[in-house]
């Protein structure tokens, strides 16, 4: 990083120019500071060719942002283009016409908004250095489109024609000057009384593959894809506001109007976000650990929460541990943990360097608020912010590869760890000491139970049915990958992970490129699996259909196993059987057929058969009916359950018979 | 017994506290009433309870997921059960675990959720069966002498209809309360209130602030609907709307009175609540611990059922030592079969 320090010099003193000469409420006009191409950096991480340069200005009390932002990008693909397309994420709340609002309407979860509830995101200049090194004025070039659906009242796209084509490796610099109003908390963005937590907020380029350029519109169910770059951004505030960011902060200038102007940057990350809030507890902690870089981790905190600041910490640094070990090292000095408002909506989001938690005011110790989230979110930066799919289309490869991995840190690192249930508005909770949490409820079967069939996971994401989205993006992922380690092992798949993450990060996988790291570990392509886990939306499930053990007249018994495949999804599977002298006999059905027999001569009757008695196939949406046994137990289970929920009953009656 | 008096002025705290003396005497010296109240809780109960565990040991079947619900909690079992739960079965949450049923059952109530058909068919059955015993409990409770089964039903009888001529009005204004009152407040104005709060500590207290309210409507309701309830049996009384306005007036008059004796009761339950809060059982397993936790929290059922009749008892006796005297009831004993019939047409 040493060598970035002359241009950092250069920023900085050009910053405390800029900033003390703009004393007023417009974005700051002067140049920002000239940088040379990040790309050339020997010790980039990334290709870095989508730069920003951005100084916006917060109004306080109009809810409102002007920004001016240089971006400085670079055609990487080997194909040219002759136009730019742009993210303006905030028009998905300007309107109810938008596509991520007739998805959310479709999907049966939409609520009309307050009316001040509403955003909005206006370029109002956009200017193009040409050839001749002069800026031209394209602002009335700029138009909407809508890739995705034809809805010609989404203005989440902005295409900007440049008049000439932009070749392979040669760059282009563009101004843009916007204005936003910022929403109330709408998809975890907006503000809510004095905390803001500003995401998605400034135009943002698409990304040019061969193919074109991918810039999906604003859907309901999907949000990022963007290249790598180098982000210098100026924050001016009203004074008094703690602000965190992506990146980390080098400057911060106390200007006369009484605002300040907070400067981040960030190398090598692909979107920035930031929170304000004059009421966070702004606490740090380093990181260390003797294999991986120190991290300087800072947590802005609810006042109301001080008490979790350990627990916050905690799982920060379980999760740095455990993903730094498992699949390759947190590389950045600095990340910011954000504690969000109640009612923020900004809970459980993650952006490069920057993440948000969950938890609420009253939290047993022994629930999992605010560690599920939050070891979540910082997991996160590898399946995201590093290694950085196209979440618009592959979103299971980040939400679904990340649960996976949160699920193993919440089992290692959290305990005790159980259900809880809340009550009176949801504000006050009940930990079930009887209840632990389970890597099964983690990988989050029972969500994916009730919708497995969905969707299949080929399809691009943006395309998902709007309400089950996530089931199949983040539970469905989670389980068949729970299930391929218990059919690897542990070791296998932290290879295949950390080889991929080695690989790809500061790239764009593809599902492709994940299947031939997993071929290329284990030495076999298991399309098999992916066909049924990956291209289908058939589901699993395997149970017995007979069970029964017969006494013959030489003593001996018969024992008749008749097991089936009840779901469409095959996987091999064992079959158990074990007998009153103890002896058990193990098959292994490659679950094809509708069925398989199995009969057994033996001297003792059979007492139990399993068919998946280790659960492997965590994906099989009825477990119950892969058991049975000859001394069932369901009875004293079911009066134990029963004598239960009839004392709950007692209960309501009781508590109904106030009103007698 | 019966020390209470009518001529003796004294303040509201210690006629409270000897009602509330009395009324646990009033209970006590009844034991058949109480176990008349806990054999309708548990035979109302007992029909739904059979129609789940069918449910549950269908779909346990000879599964080996019943091993482990029966010795502790088997939770995938579970969600897979409810699941592909419909009727009761949706019903069965982890909230039916120990001290959780109470959580769930009062904040079902203060948050206005209506329970699924069944459910609701057997309180409104429940409810009924109270409002036919209340006149036999007061009458028993006020009469403080034995007046036998037939005397006990046939006061159960004979006030039946002026009750349910007074639950028509009680009824009217919890209706109101829970359709207009409760979202409007919960719904309109915690959203209002809330809506700039970025501190849940806040809402939290608003929320508090909200049940509050709320409570004290429908303890007030509560309040003048059990002393309407009281003054038709002691003093007689035909018309539930003058009952009503009676009722009152006794509160109007003897508000400090009627008020620290609520209290009192109300502390008392919570204390009963807070004990059942820690000796609860959890799960269990099945065989002798499971008996032993079920007759626990049967026991738990009869000291709330106890607490019930001790409002009731303790009401009666506040209003016998301030506007009559102790064992006083107007009626002579209602004499069986006399029955509800030949009283509606009077």
């Amino acid at each position: 990083m040493h060598t970035l320090r002359p241009f950092a010099a250069a920023f900085i003193l050009c910053g405390a120019i800029v900033v003390a000469a703009s004393a007023r409420q417009e974005p700051a006009k002067e140049p920002l500071a000239a940088v040379p191409s990040p790309s050339s950096a020997p010790d980039a991480r990334s290709p870095r060719n989508a730069n920003y340069e951005i100084d916006a200005r917060l109004d306080d009390d109009a809810k409102s942002i002007r920004g001016r932002e240089t971006i400085r990008w670079r055609n990487i693909t080997d194909q040219g283009t002759s136009e730019l397309q742009f993210h303006l994420y905030w028009n998905a709340w300007r309107d109810q016409e938008s596509t991520w609002l007739r998805e959310r309407r479709m999907a049966g979860l939409f609520r009309p908004p307050p009316a001040d509830a509403w955003s909005s995101m206006d370029v109002t200049a956009l200017r193009l250095r040409d050839s001749s090194g002069e800026m031209r004025d394209g602002t009335k070039a700029m138009r909407f489109i809508a890739p995705d659906d034809g809805n010609t009242q989404d203005r989440t796209v902005m295409s900007m024609p440049l008049g000439r084509t932009v070749g392979p490796n040669q760059e282009v610099e563009i101004e843009l000057e916007w204005t936003a109003k910022i929403p109330r908390p709408f998809a975890r963005t907006g503000w809510v009384g004095d905390y803001y937590f500003i995401a998605q907020w400034f135009p943002k380029l698409g990304v040019l593959e061969s193919q074109g350029w991918n810039t999906h519109q604003f859907h309901a169910a999907t949000e990022f894809f963007s290249d790598f770059g180098v982000y210098d951004v100026r924050l001016t505030l009203p004074r008094g506001f703690v602000v965190g960011a992506s990146g980390r902060q080098t400057a911060r200038t106390d200007n006369p109007d009484r605002t300040t102007t907070h400067r981040y940057q960030g190398e090598d990350i692909h979107d920035f976000a930031w929170t304000a809030s004059p009421s966070f507890i702004d606490l740090s902690q380093r990181f260390e650990h003797p294999t991986l870089p120190p991290v300087v981790v800072r947590l802005l905190l609810q006042p109301e929460r001080r008490g979790q600041a350990d627990r916050y910490f905690a799982i920060i640094n379980a999760t740095l541990k455990r993903y730094g070990e498992w699949f390759g090292a947190y590389p950045y000095p600095n990340l910011t943990v954000v504690d969000p408002a109640f009612q923020s909506d900004s809970d459980g989001m993650e952006y490069p360097t920057l993440v948000t938690g969950r938890s609420r005011w009253l939290t047993p110790g022994s629930s999992q608020t605010p560690e599920g989230t939050t070891a979540h979110e910082v997991g996160h930066q590898w399946w995201y912010a590093m290694v950085a799919t196209n979440e618009f289309e592959h979103a299971w490869m980040d939400e679904g590869f990340n649960t996976y991995a949160t699920a193993r840190v919440l089992a290692e690192a959290v305990n005790p760890n159980r259900v809880e249930s809340r009550y009176f508005g949801t504000f006050i909770p009940w930990s079930f000491r009887d209840i632990p949490f389970t890597r099964v409820d983690n990988d989050r079967l029972p969500g994916y139970r009730l919708n497995a069939e969905a969707d299949a996971p080929w399809t691009p994401t943006f395309r998902y049915w709007p309400s089950t989205a996530a089931i199949i993006t983040y539970n469905k992922t989670a389980l068949w990958l729970h299930t391929l380690e218990q059919r690897l092992g542990w070791p296998t798949m932290q290879k295949i992970f950390s080889t991929y993450f080695e690989r790809w990060k500061f790239k764009h996988p593809k599902p492709a490129d994940f299947f031939d790291v997993v071929r290329e570990v284990t030495g076999r392509a298991h399309y098999w699996f992916f066909d049924e886990v990956y291209r289908s939306s058939n589901t699993f499930d395997y149970g017995v259909q007979e069970f029964r053990t017969e006494q013959r007249d030489d003593k001996t018994f018969t024992t008749t196993v008749v097991v089936r495949r009840y779901g469409e999804a095959t996987f091999p599977v064992d079959v158990v059987t074990t007998f009153e002298d103890g002896q058990r006999a193990k098959e292994t059905w490659n679950g094809q057929e509708r069925r398989a027999v199995y009969v057994y001569e033996r001297p003792a009757r059979a007492v139990t058969v399993q068919v998946d008695p280790d659960h492997v196939l965590l994906l099989d949406v009825a477990y119950t009916n892969n058991s049975r046994s000859l001394k069932p137990r369901g009875g004293e289970a079911s009066l134990k359950w029963s004598l239960k929920w009839m004392v709950w009953l007692q209960d309501l009656m009781l508590t109904y018979g106030f009103f007698v | 017994m019966g020390s209470l008096s009518s001529q003796t002025p004294v303040s509201g705290l210690e006629s409270a506290r000897r009602a509330w003396r009395d009324g646990w005497q009033r209970v006590l010296d009844a034991p058949a009433v109480a176990a008349g109240v806990f054999a309708m809780t548990l035979l109302l109960a007992l029909p739904l309870a059979i129609l789940l565990q069918d449910a549950l040991a269908s779909h346990l079947g000879s599964s080996l997921a019943a091993e482990t619900a029966a010795t502790g909690v088997n939770y995938d079992w579970w969600q897979e059960f409810t699941a592909q739960a419909t009727g009761l079965g949706t019903t069965f949450s982890p909230s039916v675990i120990g001290f959780a049923a109470v959580l769930e059952n009062v904040s079902g109530v203060l948050d206005g959720r209506t329970p699924i058909a069944p459910i609701a068919t057997a309180l409104a059955l429940y409810m009924t069966g109270w409002a036919f015993l209340s006149g036999g409990i007061i009458d028993r409770y006020a009469r403080q002498r034995p007046i036998r089964t037939h005397g006990f039903f046939a006061a159960s009888g004979v006030y039946f209809f002026r009750f349910l001529r007074l639950a028509a009005f009680a009824g009217l204004v919890y209706w109101w309360l829970f359709a207009y009152v409760h979202p409007w407040l919960f719904d309109e104005q915690f959203a209002n209130l809330t809506r700039n709060l970025s501190v849940e500590r806040t809402a939290v207290l608003i929320r508090l602030i909200f049940y509050a309210v709320f409570g004290a409507l429908l303890v007030a309701t509560n309040l003048v609907a059990d002393y309407a309830k009281v003054r038709i049996v002691v003093e007689d009384r035909r018309s539930a709307f003058s009952a009503l306005s009676a009722s009152v007036r006794f509160i109007r008059h003897h508000g400090r009175h009627v008020v620290a004796l609520y209290v009192l009761n109300t502390l008392t339950f919570l204390v009963a609540l807070a004990v059942w809060g820690l000796i609860a059982p959890g799960a269990g397993g099945t065989g002798l611990s499971m008996w032993a936790g079920f007759l626990l929290a049967q026991l738990f059922i009869v000291g709330r059922l106890a607490l019930k009749l001790q409002f009731i008892a303790s009401q009666t006796a506040l209003f016998q030592a301030n506007l009559a005297h102790a064992g006083y009831a107007a009626a002579r004993v209602p004499v069986w079969p006399e029955s509800p019939a030949a009283e509606a047409i009077r």
